[in-house]
């Protein structure tokens, strides 16, 4: 982290490569790449956003299902109801997950741990039993909603093509500011926290105001997300917010790699390819999380990113002959 | 000159169950001194630096600093007051470099909010800027600089005790408590230590030291005070105290009455 204090100028440079990929896919022919990819960087916006609540601050979270939810939900029912234009009702979804999101933190920000799990595995229950059986059915419950593509200044992101580059440009927003955010005060509070939540409050840290505010940036990331799906897949159904969701989320998490710019990106990428192409055994999906996640723990405990780090580090310092080595 | 009181300490009390850890303490501090608290093992000493750094609240009592009372405030809100401290088992944020600890410590004093943080606005790069400056400053005060960049977990045992004292400088507080700094030390990092402490008290900063070795107490403290059983036992100059029978009765043993 010390290290990348500048914008990172080289990885910018790859998502200029990513803008001629649709082209690349329409040319071979395999137009469902494009699709992949639109869920790809909705995935990586996800996790990277829960990645800023684990990764950096250590709180875990097996509810994030819950603010992907408000997010959709939120979006698709403020147009619905309120006929709001669809980019307008992402922003406010976005935010009220966030708020949301604060709610919840505050008193969870006391536990730790297996707590923490449990009470939020209990928030995503919660919201998921609201949307299956909600006050007067406005969210459609178990069959619920159809909506619209993204209109964007009156072109309409109804194509997987145009939606890619909306896709694009959003995760690179993201990123962006989760850069500037864990490179700042904010974020070396937040680490601190996560290495060692006494000595914080020592350094004059307020512990509480913190958590709060990485759970609530978090569901903010979560949440636009939720709604970048809702506009994706023009349906939104209870099954996708369910505890499975949640667990994907955590197991592309820790796959790539915690507490970086590029581990969720990886984790979100790979997990997501491997669901995709093992579409035929649905049923056995949890199985599929579960085996990936042992892999991890045991194999590869920084994640695929963390652990290519640690190997291009060692060898950097077999070149250099070790010589500078702190200890 | 008029000598000022910098820290308060009347009455207090702090039970655990029928365990009386903190038993009617009264103590004075006065500014840019060294104050030292000594006693036997589980006199109460970590409790009563807990009780003035707000890990706990003291049941009845008052603690007033630079005029301002701040018994049952929480930790984060002593520190901004002006109190720093180091920790007896070392706690440092063993992940980040050598720099981003002495970074957190100035943490209540950079003013840059979040919507700064998000954007790096003008306001907030010349903080960090200013801030990283002073840091390396402070890495080069205790001899650290050369490390800044490296992981605070790879230091040796001694250098992470003067990480823990640096970052608690970091804050520019009027007050530093620090819980046995020279454990683990070696003899030539003790005399190190000593001259560091004399630096620390040039620079305004008034001490308040917890510590076992008592050659280093004796030598280097204005004011020392003895605690056991959770009791002020005496208080005075290392000359005063050393004569003191009670506290000799207390150290060696020997007939209580």
């Amino acid at each position: 982290m010390e290290k990348n204090k500048k914008l990172p100028v080289a990885k910018i440079a790859l998502c200029m490569v990513l803008l001629a990929l649709p082209f690349l896919f329409t040319a071979v022919g395999f137009q469902y790449g494009v699709l992949v990819c639109c869920f790809a960087f909705l995935y990586i916006i996800a996790v990277s956003g829960l990645d800023i609540d684990f990764g950096y601050c250590g709180q875990i979270s097996m509810g994030h299902a819950a603010f992907f939810a408000i997010g959709a939900y939120g979006s698709v029912m403020l147009h619905q109801y309120f006929h709001i234009p669809i980019i307008f009702t992402m922003v406010i979804a976005t935010v009220l997950a966030a708020a949301v999101g604060a709610v919840i933190a505050y008193p969870a920000s006391k536990l730790v741990f297996h707590f923490l799990s449990l009470a939020t595995i209990a928030f995503g229950e919660i919201v998921y039993s609201l949307l299956l059986n909600s006050p007067k059915g406005v969210t459609g419950n178990a069959v619920g909603m159809f909506t619209d593509s993204i209109n964007l200044l009156g072109f309409s992101l109804s194509s997987n093509e145009s939606f890619y580059y909306f896709g694009l440009a959003c995760t690179a927003i993201f990123l962006m500011a989760k850069w500037l955010m864990v490179n700042s005060k904010v974020g070396r509070a937040w680490v601190a926290i996560r290495e060692n939540p006494h000595a914080a409050g020592g350094m004059g840290i307020n512990v509480t105001k913190y958590k709060v505010m990485a759970f609530a940036v978090s569901a903010f990331y979560t949440g636009f997300a939720g709604a970048m799906y809702a506009h994706l897949v023009r349906y939104i159904g209870p099954d996708t917010f369910t505890q499975k969701q949640s667990v994907m989320f955590v197991t592309m998490m820790l796959f790539g790699g915690t507490g970086s710019i590029l581990g969720p990106i990886v984790g979100a990428v790979l997990v997501f390819s491997i669901t995709e192409g093992l579409r035929m055994f649905e049923q056995y999906q949890m199985l599929i999380y579960g085996a990936l996640l042992l892999v991890v723990i045991v194999a590869l405990p920084g994640g695929v990113y963390g652990e290519m780090k640690k190997l291009a580090g060692k060898l950097l310092q077999k070149g250099k002959g070790g010589e500078k080595s702190a200890a | 000159m008029v000598k000022r009181v910098l820290l308060e300490i009347d009455n207090l009390c702090l039970s655990f169950g029928g365990l009386k850890a903190t038993n009617d303490v009264t103590m004075h501090m006065e500014q840019k001194k060294i104050n030292g608290i000594i006693g036997p093992n589980g006199a109460g000493k970590t409790t009563f630096f807990n009780q003035i750094s707000g890990v706990y609240k003291p049941d009845s009592g008052s603690i007033v600093f630079d005029g301002k009372r701040i018994d049952g405030l929480k930790p984060f809100q002593i520190n901004e007051a002006g109190i720093a401290r180091t920790y007896q088992v070392i706690n440092l944020f063993k992940k980040m470099s050598v720099i981003e600890n002495v970074m957190v410590g100035m943490h209540p004093r950079l003013k840059a909010n979040f919507f700064d943080s998000l954007l790096h606005n003008k306001k907030q790069k010349e903080e960090e800027a200013k801030a990283r400056e002073k840091a390396l400053d402070l890495l080069d005060f205790v001899g650290l600089k050369e490390y800044a960049y490296a992981q605070a977990g790879a230091l040796s045992y001694g250098q992470q005790r003067l990480l823990e004292i640096v970052r608690g400088l970091a804050s520019d507080p009027k007050l530093i408590l620090l819980d046995e700094p020279a454990a683990g030390m070696n003899s030539t990092e003790k005399v190190e230590l000593n001259v560091l402490l004399r630096q620390i008290l040039e620079r305004g900063v008034t001490i308040l030291i917890v510590e076992h070795d008592m050659k280093l107490m004796m030598d280097i403290s204005d004011r020392i005070f003895v605690l056991n059983y959770g009791k002020k036992l005496a208080e005075g100059t290392p000359a005063e105290v050393q004569k003191n029978p009670e506290v000799i009765a207390a150290y060696l043993g020997g007939d209580e009455e």
